[in-house]
């Protein structure tokens, strides 16, 4: 019998809940839902200072990442100066699982738009269409998503770019010829492969790179102790490796730590944090890394929050041709471009840390 | 008499037969790869899994009375970015003191799990398991989104540079410690004591409640020197190192013979077990197995040594028997 | 009465154990409420309809709670459970793209789960000198290491047909088919833990594995059921996992056996075996579910929301402990 009691209470209990919501119909997202279809209605709103009222967040891969909190720092900066108001979310952790369910709580809360560097490209499809469904602006940075569930993809650096200035660098590093190997981060991790894809390419399709030839991608998930494991295996494996190209943050220190540490001859290029890597970049032989590429996480960040305030306003659809200012940012202004899948705004061509402007950089991120 | 020699025979040939195993795997390894067996790669191995094998011998005391640690990484990590951190805003540089502070921080958190699983009467993987996201939260927390970096932590990372003979001194100082304490102390042989049967040893005058929290206490301790050492090896603190790792360190307990439900187990075997699993890490990338397949193969082999256990010590077990009739 | 269950079997005197876990689930329901009430009161979000809709995340995992209870009880424990979610997940995405009807997809993502916890089972019951803990984390290792290696250099896979599989994100009003597929279980599990045979047998398991035996239980047939079982539900979930994202990656599932755990421990299941009913654990995954949205709602940091799960878990169990003490010294 005590049982029946206990269902009971429990039905009381959800009752409560279901009457303490019912009470209040969704007002924040009403907003939110009719200006998304107005698009013609917003042209006259040019100064994103005037509107004002919006949400805006900003869904980083992960906590504890300098580079994702940068991307907050900058979005954060451009959205506050304009008057809106800023949420930030990290995931409890690096998977697009958890993603979801920040996402998620994002649309119960009613936001207005939603910038998101996702862990998945598949997964977070089906969120970013309920997102939009229930009149959420959804645009990528740094990490996109599949083209047909956002409006826009804030990219730091064409694909392309980075794919020929990394292959530059190895080709530069090599002297033209030997052997390279690739440490990536996870086998999964989007932006990655796509450089690593972009630099096979390259290499293929020009005679001038017939004589680098690239041994091994390894991958050391992001994980300190796992990058190094896998950089001391290509050292041995490899004994005529000249060039080891990074394109990620944790991974790219680790193998600076582990060249360094054994003056190895075999040198380190690719995608760093100067605050990370200060330690390892020099032109001489006590140093590992002599140059490394990255952009501005918090320009890419500001960026977003442009693109933001501009789809919120009507301003853009996230079409090609369209364009938006972005004052604090340089090459402003920026134009919506199609990179052959959809539609990206891409930042500018990474930046190049050397020895002469890394003490410079190592205090900004 | 007779029966102390007979156990001791057992013990011996449990070991014996990980040797074995250590040995095919080095040699299928080898072929493989023949340099796997220099001086440089053997160093590393021990150099990268410095924190496994530390922390294998608190999670061993842990075991032999019949508990667990699962909180063990997080410790480690809220240790880490502690001193990291201190680094990085320039308040400490003196690596002995960032070693006692990182060692404090660990022995003040396993204290904490020894006296709530001691005098709170709690299974130990379920304090564990909550202490396991409260340490990582808040080592998130303290990190507030940064690393502490290469440059940070520059000169206290000299400590475990590769060829710096730090990690080998501690780990090397740290196992004849354990294997005395374990054999010839009487704190030893009550920690075997409460494992193998708890009530018994509460009869024969050991203080349970004091030697359960020694246990944890110890196995903090342990984590927090992982944790400095993590920030010396890898010269650099993030709230999510070694995330999920104490499965690793539970497994090479198991491999090394350590019983789950206490009072079997031995340094010697922790050691052997530690060093099978720190050699199939080294191992997977150098001998040409595709990335992908790599914790696949890692999985298979932790369950066929396990497995390979549970055989011989049925066997070990018939022939005593046996032994025993005639 | 609700006491007549075959806890009688469990160690502690009936009449003590009867009012403890009535008092716990009386205190877990009222838990409940105020954490719908705070949620309402500090995020204007806060509704039947919101909640619903960010629930089916946590839904699916409630599925594996079921099954979770039942191996908990029986003293043994599966935190491989994760790692089938995922190889599940990815086989039946990879067979519904390799051009399978939805249909057969299901069943082979359902047959995926089934199949994981049958190797668990035979291990657990072949080697029973080994803790199940550690078979369950070789085989977490290698489950998801299969899924690895079938979803190849990606990592990822997407849904191609995801129209076929839509019929499980169907919803009635606001409320998801996975809730009312959660209840049905529910009422099915309760009721087999709390008045069968079977049930009584999982508690005499629990108790003493060698007196259950002598008793004449088929103690290791009943384990390979109870590992198949949770196998299969955790399928479940990967089925619902895979309906609500369109596919499968690395990561799916990824902490999942910790989180179920979790729940069930703050239901008053001990993980010693024996102890606890699944009216407790369910409630608790309810004040754990609504407890995450509510405070997710509010932009609390997530790692502090992991800290408070992790603070409420040792209190939860720390409480009993010490009230149990506190009555034993009255009785004195």
């Amino acid at each position: 019998m005590k049982k029946k009691v206990i269902s009971v209470l429990l039905c009381v209990a959800m009752a409560t809940g279901i009457l303490a919501g019912c009470a209040a119909v969704p007002t924040a997202t009403a907003p939110a839902a009719d200006a998304a279809p107005a698009e013609e209605a917003a042209a006259d709103e040019a100064a994103p200072a005037a509107e004002g009222a919006g949400t805006f967040a900003i869904v980083t891969k992960s906590a504890g990442n300098p580079f994702m909190d940068r991307l907050g720092t900058g979005f954060e900066e451009v959205i506050k100066a304009a008057g809106g108001e800023v949420v930030r979310k990290d995931p409890e952790s690096a998977t697009a699982d958890a993603q979801i369910a920040v996402i998620q709580s994002l649309i119960s809360q009613g936001v207005d738009t939603i910038a998101i560097s996702a862990n998945d490209a598949n997964a977070l499809i089906s969120v970013c269409n309920e997102a939009r469904d229930a009149g959420i602006k959804v645009l990528t940075l740094d990490s996109d998503v599949d083209p047909s569930a956002r409006a826009l993809f804030c990219n730091q650096a064409g694909v392309e770019a980075v794919g020929q200035q990394l292959i530059d660098a190895v080709y530069d590093l090599t002297g033209g010829e030997g052997q390279y190997a690739i440490l990536s981060a996870t086998s999964q991790a989007t932006n990655q492969n796509a450089w690593i894809d972009a630099m096979k390419a390259i290499s293929e399709g020009d005679d001038k790179y017939s004589k680098i030839e690239l041994v091994e991608v390894a991958y050391g998930d992001d994980e300190p102790q796992k990058s190094t494991d896998q950089t001391q295996a290509l050292l041995q494996n490899y004994p005529d490796l000249k060039v080891i190209c990074a394109p990620t943050t944790v991974g790219i220190a680790a193998a600076a730590k582990v060249l360094q540490d054994q003056k190895s001859s075999v040198k380190l290029t690719g995608l760093g944090l100067p605050s990370e890597m200060a330690e390892y970049i020099g032109d001489d032989d006590a140093h590992s890394c002599p140059y490394m590429f990255l952009w501005n996480p918090i320009d890419l960040g500001r960026l977003a929050g442009y693109a933001s305030l501009a789809l919120y306003n009507g301003e853009i659809t996230g079409a090609v041709g369209d364009t938006f200012e972005a004052a604090t940012l340089e090459s402003s202004p920026y134009t919506v471009v199609d990179n052959g899948a959809g539609t990206e705004v891409i930042l500018g061509p990474p930046f190049k840390f050397d020895p002469s402007n890394i003490d410079e950089w190592k205090e900004v991120y | 008499m007779e029966k102390k020699s007979l156990w001791k025979k057992i013990t011996a040939s449990r070991e014996a037969s990980l040797v074995i195993v250590l040995i095919v795997m080095l040699i299928v390894i080898s072929i493989f790869s023949p340099s796997f067996l220099s001086p440089t790669n053997l160093g590393q191995i021990f150099r990268n899994n410095t924190l496994t094998m530390l922390m294998a011998l608190g999670m061993l005391c842990v075991m032999l009375t019949a508990g667990i640690d699962i909180s063990i990484t997080s410790t480690l990590a809220f240790a880490g970015m502690g001193i990291g951190l201190l680094q990085k805003y320039d308040v400490i540089h003196n690596t002995l003191l960032l070693f006692i502070i990182g060692a404090l921080i660990g022995l003040a958190c396993g204290f904490l799990n020894g006296l709530i699983i001691a005098k709170g009467k709690i299974a130990p993987i379920i304090c564990t398991m909550g202490f396991m996201y409260i340490w990582r939260g808040m080592a998130y927390v303290i990190s507030n989104n940064n690393w502490a970096s290469g440059q940070d932590v520059s000169g206290f990372s000299d400590f475990g540079k590769d060829g710096s003979p730090g990690p080998y001194i501690i780990l090397v100082i740290a196992y004849v410690v354990f294997f005395i304490v374990m054999k010839w102390t009487k704190f030893g042989r009550s920690i075997y004591a409460v494992g193998s049967n708890p009530e018994a040893a509460q009869i024969s005058g050991i203080k349970v409640d004091r030697v359960m929290i020694a246990v944890y206490t110890i196995m903090g301790l342990l984590s927090g020197l992982a944790g400095v050492l993590s920030v010396s090896i890898y010269a650099s603190a993030q709230p999510n190192m070694q995330y999920g790792k104490e499965m690793d360190v539970i497994a090479a307990c198991v491999i090394g013979g350590v019983s789950m439900s206490g009072g079997r187990g031995s340094v010697v075997g922790t050691f052997l077990g530690a060093l099978i699993i720190s050699i199939i890490a080294k191992a997977l990338p150098l001998v040409g197995i595709d990335a992908i397949a790599q914790n696949l193969i890692k999985g298979v082999i932790i369950v066929f040594v396990v497995i390979l256990n549970v055989i011989t010590q049925r066997t070990m077990d018939r022939q005593n028997l046996l032994r025993r009739e005639m | 009465m609700a006491g007549k269950s075959g806890r009688t079997i469990a160690a502690t005197p009936q009449t003590g154990l009867k009012q403890k876990l009535l008092s716990l689930e009386g205190a877990l329901v009222i838990i409940f409420i105020l954490i719908n009430v705070f949620g309402r009161v500090l995020s204007p979000n806060y509704n039947l309809s919101n909640v619903m809709r960010e629930s089916p995340r946590y839904l699916a995992e409630i599925f594996m709670l079921f099954g979770m209870g039942f191996i908990l009880v029986l003293g043994d424990i599966d935190i491989s459970v994760g790692s089938i979610v995922c190889l599940s997940a990815t086989i039946g995405c990879l067979t519904s793209n390799a051009g399978l009807p939805m249909g057969l997809a299901i069943l082979i993502t359902l047959l995926t789960g089934l199949c994981c916890g049958m190797i668990n089972g035979f291990i657990a019951t072949r080697f029973t000198e080994l803790p199940t803990m550690i078979v369950t984390l070789g085989t977490q290792i290698i489950f998801r290491g299969i899924a690895e290696v079938s979803l190849g250099s990606g990592g990822s896979a997407s849904l191609k047909d995801y129209e076929g599989i839509g019929i499980l994100r169907a919803k009635v009003g606001p409320i998801p088919l996975a809730f009312f597929l959660i209840i049905i279980c529910a009422v099915i599990f309760v009721i087999v833990l709390s008045r069968t045979t079977f049930g009584r047998h999982l508690y005499a398991i629990g108790s003493s594995k060698t007196a259950a035996q002598y008793a004449g239980v088929e103690v290791q047939k009943i384990r390979f059921f109870c590992f198949t079982l949770i196998g299969f539900l955790a399928g479940i979930c990967g089925l619902f996992i895979l309906a609500s994202t369109y596919g499968a990656n690395t990561t799916t599932g990824q902490g999942f056996e910790m989180e179920v755990i979790a729940m069930c421990v703050f239901g008053g299941i001990a993980t010693t075996g024996g102890k606890g009913n699944l009216v407790g654990a369910f409630i608790a995954s309810l004040v754990i579910v609504c407890l995450r949205i509510a405070l997710g709602q509010i932009n609390m940091n997530t790692q502090l929301i992991l800290v408070i799960i992790g603070a409420m878990l040792i209190i939860s169990v720390l409480v009993p402990s010490f009230r149990q003490r506190f009555l034993t010294l009255k009785k004195k």
